[in-house]
């Protein structure tokens, strides 16, 4: 025991002898919290619209201001006919462009389906879906707007037929920190972990002291547990952080058993802190470690663990892959607890996934630590 | 005067911070001369060639080198020296040819000049026939030499090696040596720092270092003179360090100390100082087996300095 | 100009003999560009939703035809209870409950509002986003429909005007997010290549001890620095080659524009990632801290705040403003600009500008902070 202390305790003056990299670790989490929360979503406002009006009527007017009056779209430009359209696009000016031809209103007045364009830039195409949404939501209210008025006068109520009554569970603002806040979570936890966890041994063998070490009567397990524990509480201590950050600054409430979140993150620390020494088993230099350790830990988290793609839309045997990445399973349970209220009884199956990993992982890399003793 | 002396440093002082490395340095070196700066780990040799070779600005003081100021124009010294650090620093994934080609052409050697110097540095180095072998694959002589040869590709009139033999085994040690008088000879001034003392009797001229201070100059000679109307007695006993707190506490005797389980007193006479000794270890039990006059070697000389500059530091400091 | 010869074979050398470079230079850019080709899409199809249908009427299998038709849907169970519907969003088998009443078809017969409820797990808010859009848009044509039947059985008059969109989408008609991502990881992996490796091949000169002697020599900065940097550069050139043969020809993302050009731009944007690399260098001691500093205060912010990923029109003003400042925001116009749209130097000319005054000002800053001294 006391040699266990002895060991941790070096390691935690080590660690606050490189306060470079300990600020690293926490002002990464503090500027992702702050972009996500404040700067990145995929919410569409203020699309650069130009609309070219043929037609001058009070109809293509009535439609060109249901466009330019939303949230959705700034008008930028109101091109003459015969103007060079898609160069709008081209040079950037422009989003999309609405294009009403000439005896639209006349065409509306006798009861004729009229069709108007709209030039959309497709490079970015995420824009672009959203933006046809819109746009087809307005014409869609257009619409209605025209059936109900033609009721009206014939003395009809304009009733819209179907109510859409949407209900949205869990997130109902729909705001994307609430998604992202335990992606955010699971990519630090595995960044801080593996990455420590991995350089620290490393560091020791390309210095030599790990030599040293070995001389002393310590055993695998005593190292092992002696090095990890001082990153299980940085990773901790991180953890804290962006959850408290995310309630102040954001409203991210914890809904479900705070018990149960303790121990999935404890879970899922555990694996990846076995994954970061199975590195430094590997790896002879720093450099290695770290790249070894970004693309096969941080890469997937953040890409192949369902953080800001969905797994269903990969091919195949990409899905088969992201079986085998650890932050899958803790989104699942942690999202099922932060945001749906759950515990962690709800997700077994993932809970025995995640230990399923931290097992194999830790013995793999306690056989590899032991076997250079013998 | 000034136009002969290749080195030449005026109250030269490097801080960090409050900790002074090399305080108040003054000496003179001659064209020609092996200069050696002799010194414990951490004394501030380093720190001094580094200023010397343009590589650290100086607090305070100043130093010339083949008559240009190392602070106002560190360039203008770079392309007339030699400078071979401490750690190995030749590219160990690169050949001996390689690294030989690319420090050439750094130094602007090209052409026929650059063949004919690549080749005397490998027959100067020993490495003829090995110009293909990988550099790190080198044992520690070898890689030593060839150092030094990179040093001087560019023919410097002043060449700087800190520590060239550390690490390094005896043979090869000497053989460096001799590279070194062959430079010196041919009019190649020679700053050398080290601790082996063995070594620095080599050098024409020696400067002490002692926590950033010069404690001493001059020949090797000079420096030994000062134990001038003093005798050194080499005293084995049994008991070593009983013998050494006895000795240590004897009013008569000057100076002690040891080196392994033989103990050098300073006297100042040999008859007298003998008897005295050896009355003193009797009355203890302690009877010395052997009581010699020695030749005081430059160990003594440093550690005399040493001792003097840290008495006077205490001094000082009350 | 020899010296600075003997600089760049020196690095080429060491670069050969590194047995490890091989498969860092050629294979994990290919490698990354594929595996994250594959891995991101935001399309929204397949939206795996749970029916409960208490009507079973002719209207009711009319709007769960419409929904699993349109391809953004896929029907994954069927309830009995609204209640039911809650376990499948909480665990995540189902996205989307579709919840219709028992008086659905009844109410549409006889002229009266029919109800329909559609829960959403809320917390993939994007993807739902879109989903209830879609939905939205299904179900507001079905209402449409109805009322233009019910308009012609009140007596066929009047016909309503009606507005018909007919979207024309440049450069990406299918709105493939491939072809929106693809280029974005090529300029990223790019990105992070050449400022890892310009920041630690510098750093590992100084920690090795090479670094030293070779500031001692009469070597003067630029030489150092062009030589040191230009290898990696020259890299950096191949890397486009291979990530855009996978683009074109592994992801079938067209490459419009001219290849002369991206290079030409890519080799103005190069000019910025190995300049950063190299102000990277100059402020830490160590490897590990040149990787750290690289990737975390570099590359993550300027990957975010590059509008690669999320629209920089979505970001408030200050930050709008920020981005600016990040290299990648122009590279990623210029990516996106030739691959897709086909501009040329006409239309980029601003990008090119501002990667060049970037580029040489990053590079003069290290320039001059990088002193042949130690101290």
């Amino acid at each position: 025991m006391r040699r266990l202390l002895a060991v941790t305790v070096k390691e935690v003056r080590q660690i606050r002898r490189d306060p470079f990299s300990l600020l690293m670790l926490i002002v990464l989490p503090a500027f992702m919290l702050v972009l996500y929360g404040f700067a990145l979503n995929f919410d569409v406002r203020h699309v650069r619209l130009a609309v070219q009006d043929r037609d001058r009527t009070a109809a293509s007017r009535d439609l060109m201001g249901a466009f330019v009056h939303s949230t959705y779209f700034d008008l930028v430009a109101t091109p003459e006919p015969g103007a060079d359209l898609p160069a709008l696009i081209e040079r950037r000016r422009a989003r999309a462009v609405l294009v009403i031809p000439e005896g639209f209103g006349e065409g509306l007045a006798a009861g004729r389906t009229e069709p108007v364009q709209l030039l959309v830039d497709g490079a970015d195409s995420t824009t672009a879906a959203t933006v046809l949404g819109y746009a087809r939501a307005l014409v869609a209210e257009a619409n209605a707007e025209l059936v109900a008025s033609t009721l009206a006068r014939r003395g009809r109520r304009p009733a819209v037929p179907i109510a859409f009554e949407p209900r949205v569970l869990f997130n109902p603002e729909l705001e994307s920190t609430q998604f992202l806040v335990p992606g955010l979570i699971g990519f630090l936890l595995m960044l801080t972990a593996v990455l420590s966890t991995a350089l620290s041994v490393v560091r020791e063998k390309e210095r030599g002291t790990m030599e040293q070490l070995r001389m002393a009567p310590l055993r695998t397990h005593e190292l092992i547990l002696g090095k990890t524990v001082p990153y299980l509480g940085l990773s901790l201590l991180a953890t804290l952080i962006i959850l408290v950050a995310a309630r102040l600054l954001f409203g991210v409430e914890i809904r479900g058993p705070y018990l149960d979140l303790l121990v999935v993150v404890l879970l899922y620390l555990f694996g990846a802190l076995g994954f970061g020494l199975l590195i430094s088993t590997i790896a002879h230099t720093q450099a290695l470690a770290f790249q070894a350790g970004l693309i096969t830990s941080m890469l997937p988290a953040i890409l192949l663990s369902g953080f800001i793609f969905q797994i269903r839309m990969m091919p195949a045997w990409l899905q088969g892959i992201t079986y085998l990445v650890p932050a899958r399973y803790f989104l699942v349970i942690l999202r099922g607890i932060i945001l749906k209220g759950e515990g962690l009884a709800t997700y077994w199956t993932q809970v025995l996934a995640l230990a399923l990993y931290g097992f194999i992982v830790v013995a793999l890399a306690s056989t590899r630590l032991a076997r250079r003793e013998a | 005067m000034t136009d002969n002396l290749a080195v030449e440093l005026r109250e030269l002082s490097k801080h960090f911070g409050a900790f002074k490395a090399v305080d108040r340095v003054s000496l003179t070196v001659e064209e020609g001369e092996i200069f050696g700066f002799l010194g414990a780990n951490g004394a501030g040799k380093s720190t001094t060639i580094r200023m010397l070779c343009g590589l650290l600005r100086p607090t305070s003081g100043s130093a010339r080198v083949m008559g240009i100021d190392v602070a106002m124009e560190p360039e203008e010294v770079k392309r007339r020296i030699g400078y071979m650090s401490q750690r190995f620093s030749l590219y160990e994934d690169l050949t001996v040819a390689q690294n030989l080609r690319f420090f050439g052409g750094v130094y602007g050697l090209r052409g026929a000049e650059a063949r004919e110097r690549e080749a005397w540095a490998l027959h100067m180095s020993g490495l003829e026939g090995k110009e293909g072998r990988l550099t790190g694959e080198l044992p520690g002589g070898w890689k030593q030499r060839l150092a030094l040869a990179c040093a001087v590709l560019h023919r410097p009139r002043v060449v700087f090696l800190d520590e060239p033999t550390s690490g390094v085994d005896p043979i090869s040690r000497r053989r460096f040596w001799r590279l070194i008088d062959e430079m010196a000879t041919e009019g190649i001034t020679v700053f050398v720092t080290t601790h082996y003392l063995d070594e620095a009797e080599h050098c024409h001229r020696l400067a002490l270092i002692h926590a950033g201070r010069l404690v001493a100059l001059g020949t090797v000679s000079e420096l030994k003179r000062v134990f001038a109307g003093r005798v050194v007695l080499e005293v084995l006993a049994p008991r070593v360090s009983e013998a050494l707190e006895a000795l240590g506490a004897a009013p008569w005797v000057l100076e002690t100390s040891v080196f392994g389980t033989r103990i050098h007193v300073v006297v100042h006479d040999a008859e007298e100082g003998r008897r005295e000794i050896e009355a003193l270890l009797a009355a203890q039990g302690n009877g010395p087996t052997s009581v010699e006059r020695i030749v005081p070697s430059l160990e003594d000389v440093f550690i005399h300095h040493v001792e003097e500059a840290e008495a006077g530091a205490r001094e000082a400091r009350r | 100009m020899r010296v600075l010869w003997r600089v760049m074979v020196k690095e080429f050398l060491q670069i050969r003999r590194d047995r490890r470079m091989i498969p860092v230079i050629f294979v994990a850019p290919v490698v990354q560009i594929a595996v994250f080709g594959f891995a991101v899409n935001t399309d929204v199809t397949d939206v795996p939703t749970v029916l409960v249908d208490q009507d079973r009427s002719a209207a009711s299998r009319d709007l769960l035809r419409r929904f699993v038709r349109s391809g953004y849907f896929e029907l994954v169970g069927v309830e009995e209870r609204a209640s039911e519907v809650d376990r499948w969003l909480v665990t995540g088998r189902a996205q989307l409950g579709l919840v219709i009443g028992p008086g659905f078809g009844a109410a549409l017969a006889s002229g009266r509002r029919a109800a329909l409820q559609v829960i959403a797990d809320g917390s993939d808010a994007a993807s739902v986003n879109i989903a209830l859009g879609y939905a939205g848009a299904l179900v507001r044509g079905l209402g449409a429909d109805i009322q233009l039947e019910r308009l012609r059985a009140a007596g066929g008059l009047a016909r309503p005007g009606q507005v018909e969109l007919e979207p024309r989408v440049f450069y990406n008609p299918d709105l493939k997010s491939r072809w929106f991502y693809v280029p974005a990881v090529l300029a990223m992996v790019l990105m992070v290549m050449t400022m890892l490796l310009s920041a630690m091949g510098v750093v590992r000169e100084k920690e090795i001890g090479t670094m030293e002697q070779l500031i001692v020599t009469p070597i003067r900065p630029w030489q150092l620095i062009v030589g040191k940097l230009a290898p990696f550069g020259a890299i950096g050139v191949i890397q486009v080659f291979l990530v855009t043969a996978v683009t074109v020809f592994g992801f079938s993302v067209p490459l419009r524009g001219s290849f002369p050009l991206l290079l030409g731009l890519t080799v103005l944007f190069l000019l910025n990632t190995l300049g950063l690399g190299l102000l990277v260098s100059t402020l830490v001691e160590t490897q590990q801290q040149a990787m750290m500093a690289a990737v975390f205060t570099a590359m993550v912010p300027m990957i975010y705040l590059s509008g690669l990923i999320f629209p920089i029109e979505n970001m408030p003003r200050v930050i709008q403003l920020v981005t600016y400042a990040v290299p990648l925001r122009y590279y990623a116009e210029i990516i996106r600009g030739v691959f897709l749209r086909g501009s040329a130097i006409d239309v980029l000319w601003p990008e090119a500008l501002m990667l060049l005054g970037m580029g040489l000002f990053l590079l003069a800053v290290a320039a001059l902070r990088f002193r042949k001294r130690l101290d």
